[in-house]
């Protein structure tokens, strides 16, 4: 009786679906899909639909969301289609992908990383302009990045750089801090090795945790390394790019104050990322040498009643024990790799791009790095503890874009200075053994 | 107790302990990966220890089953592996007949070659087969995540060395009643040589399936991703320090759907493996 009743229903529901099944595909065409190769992670349980990118968390929990926003507000039927690579081996990939023709639309890629695909990502400097992205509010650090020989090829997404995180309770006890109880600044490096040992001797805590044991812990030996180079003025290039020279006075002088430390032992020794974090939370060192990303962590532990940061945390650029102050930064940017774009997909790609850098502010807010546009910057002074960093791109540097394969020497000289560290070697014969090595990273250049 | 003391020498408990303290050794490092599996991460960035009290969570589980592709990534993973073995199984055990059994020209100089083959560490070759698989238009396709591993040089010379030590004779009283190399190959020794199948089968299989650096460079659509390559490309950047629940979280998951194979063929797996150690 009831299949009866239906049975009338029958025609013009078939018509219908004859007609979703024709306007179907018709739809589908209008949609214009891009492919948005990153690392950051994936984190659907948290983020999954959310497009509240106002209180997302985390590098991945902002880009998850803004892509979510994006697909859902986009007038022009763009939908982003995030490819995801873990980070470590993303480069690899991105390079395999390249060699396959099987091209993304737009690519997340290390500032530090662009002199050596500069022929394999487009030019920006008039897609910018077409897509209504002004560069002349980039800051002087993000469009130092973005540009190589000249020409701009790739859209900066922010500045990170390395910091000194303080428990200010240990600066206290050692009797380290100023009249408003803020830790003092070692400005050179005997300065440094005496506020570490009053540090040991008041408190009994390492001075500096620093993690130098795991495979992706080198490169935090390297970034403190190049920033006392770079307070020097210090330059491993110092006559050209066919060979590099570890053993200039700057590159001795910055080699030599990680052998000072370790030798007064003063560092934490054989730590891992995960090792050396625990020790600062738990109130096992007195300064962490990490990036700008930690500072809410941090932030958030110390709001924590009973925590061993409860009693203040605070960060500062990394100390400046020389000349001029300076710090090792790179940034994160978006390529748009040749060939990976068609009529209809390039201007989809330059709609996004638009739509990530009105959002750069975003991506400072909860990603963790300074913004790449000078407009949005005093916002970005108002967040806690910012103000003390957001100089950075003004003097931070990074190595030119002339110098190739910038994450092996990064990489190297990480593992020469966790040798200082850990194994007693000298800074001598750090610079040496980098010395060497500095020319297998330059063959075939 | 009672029973197991009796009629045991000292030097038969000696190395029964010695077993247990192995085990022991063994296992903790997996408890302890499953142990962290379950704290949240907050609590694992400023320790590791203390896995036996709360809090615990089931997030770092529900984080990976929250991804839409998880499944997708668990059956390419699967039908990798599956395919991977079985043609792994199929190609090796006719070569490896032919090498034993068989004599043609020019068979010494190839077997030479698949020694050599043994050589090659697979970085060597990664390069010009991702641009032979590029040329063909075959990334991101099963085929390209099966075929380059049946190049399988260990597999050949298992079986070729298991099928020599099959005695001749057995053979040659069919060959006699006018079966063909192939009757023969499937009807006779192949039954024979099931426990360095199962042997070679089993390492193929688990190669495939944890297998990451080629899928890696060859699935680049989230779509044809394998499980290792999906769920890494789930980390975030500081995940070793902010994300150790979730990390060990994968490892667990990943690792699941083998225990669970395990425990259903564990009878024939432990014969097979003692079978094909026992040549």
């Amino acid at each position: 009786m009831s299949i009866r009743r239906k049975l009338p229903a029958l025609p013009s529901l078939t018509v219908a679906m004859l007609a979703m099944l024709l306007a179907g595909p018709a739809m589908a065409q209008q949609k214009t899909e891009i492919t948005f190769a990153r690392f950051f992670g994936a984190c659907e349980g948290d983020y999954g639909t959310s497009q509240d990118v106002a209180h997302a968390r985390g590098e991945c929990g902002v880009m998850t969301t803004l892509v979510n926003l994006f697909n859902a507000t986009n007038k022009d039927n763009i939908v982003v289609k995030p490819q995801i690579i873990e980070w470590g081996p993303y480069y690899q990939q991105l390079n395999a992908r390249i060699a396959a023709h099987d091209i993304p639309t737009i690519a997340v890629m290390h500032t530090s990383q662009l002199g050596d695909y500069t022929r394999y990502v487009e030019p920006l400097d008039d897609l910018l302009k077409e897509a209504g992205i002004d560069a002349t509010d980039f800051t002087a650090n993000a469009r130092a990045g973005v540009t190589v020989g000249g020409k701009i090829y790739a859209m900066p997404w922010d500045t990170h750089s390395w910091l000194w995180h303080f428990n200010v309770g240990l600066f206290k006890k050692a009797g380290l801090v100023d009249a408003q109880g803020q830790p003092l600044i070692p400005r050179s490096v005997d300065e440094m090795i005496a506020q570490g040992q009053q540090m040991k001797a008041k408190t009994g805590k390492p001075y500096i945790i620093i993690a130098t044991s795991g495979a992706g812990d080198f490169a935090n030996g390297a970034r403190g390394y190049y920033s006392w180079l770079y307070d020097q003025n210090g330059s491993i290039f110092p006559n050209g790019y066919e060979k590099a020279d570890f053993k200039t006075p700057e590159s001795l002088a910055a080699f030599s104050a990680y052998e000072k430390l370790a030798k007064a032992d003063l560092l934490t020794k054989g730590l891992d990322g995960g090792g050396a974090i625990g020790a600062f939370l738990n109130g096992n060192g007195a300064v962490y040498l990490t990036g700008t990303w930690r500072i809410d962590d941090f932030l958030a532990a110390s709001a924590k009643p009973g925590s061993p940061l409860s009693e203040g945390y605070t960060a500062r650029v990394f100390p400046n024990l020389f000349k001029t102050q300076s710090v090792w930064t790179d940034n994160h940017s978006w390529v748009l790799p040749k060939g990976g774009t068609n009529a209809e997909t390039h201007k989809a790609a330059l709609i996004f791009l638009k739509f990530l850098w009105d959002h750069n502010f975003d991506w400072a807010r909860g990603g963790g790095h300074l913004p790449a546009r000078q407009s949005v910057m005093a916002e970005y002074a108002k967040l806690p503890l910012r103000q003390y960093v957001v100089d950075i791109p003004t003097f931070g540097r990074a190595l030119p874009h002339e110098v190739h394969r910038q994450f092996g020497f990064q990489n190297m000289i990480g593992e020469e200075i966790a040798n200082v560290i850990n194994t007693g070697k000298t800074a001598d014969q750090a610079a040496d053994a980098a010395q060497d090595r500095s020319v297998a990273l330059l063959r075939g250049r | 107790m009672e029973s197991w003391h009796r009629g045991r020498s000292l030097g038969d408990r000696l190395l029964l302990l010695a077993v247990m303290l192995l085990a022991i050794a063994w296992i903790a490092p997996i408890v302890w990966v499953v142990g962290l599996s379950f704290k949240p991460n907050e609590v694992l960035m400023r320790s590791t220890g203390g896995i036996i009290f709360p809090p615990f969570t089931l997030k770092n589980y529900t984080d990976i089953l929250a991804a839409s592709s998880v499944f997708g990534w668990m059956a390419n993973s699967a039908i990798v592996a599956v395919g991977q073995t079985v043609l792994t199984l199929v190609i090796a055990s006719l070569a490896g007949y032919g090498f034993a059994r068989t004599d043609f020209p020019g068979r010494r100089v190839l077997f030479v070659l698949l020694l050599a083959a043994l050589a090659v560490p697979e970085q060597a070759v990664i390069v010009p087969l991702h641009t032979m698989f590029a040329q063909a238009g075959l990334h991101n396709t099963y085929i390209a995540l099966i075929a380059p591993r049946l190049a399988f040089p260990f597999g050949v010379l298992l079986m070729t060395q298991y099928f020599r030590a099959i005695p001749a004779e057995i053979e040659e009283a069919a060959l006699l009643d006018r079966a063909s190399r192939l009757k023969v190959f499937w009807r006779i020794v192949l039954p024979l040589s099931i426990p360095a199948q199962a042997t070679l089968g089993i390492y193929t299989f688990l190669h495939a399936w944890n297998d990451y650096f080629w899928p890696l460079v060859s699935a680049t659509k989230p779509e044809m991703y394998t499980l290792t390559v999906g769920l890494a490309s789930m980390q975030t950047n500081f995940a070793q320090t902010e994300g150790i629940g979730f990390l060990m979280a994968q490892a667990v998951f990943a690792g699941l759907p083998v225990l669970i194979l395990y425990l259903f063929f564990q009878r024939h797996i432990v014969s097979a493996v003692a079978g094909g150690g026992a040549r």
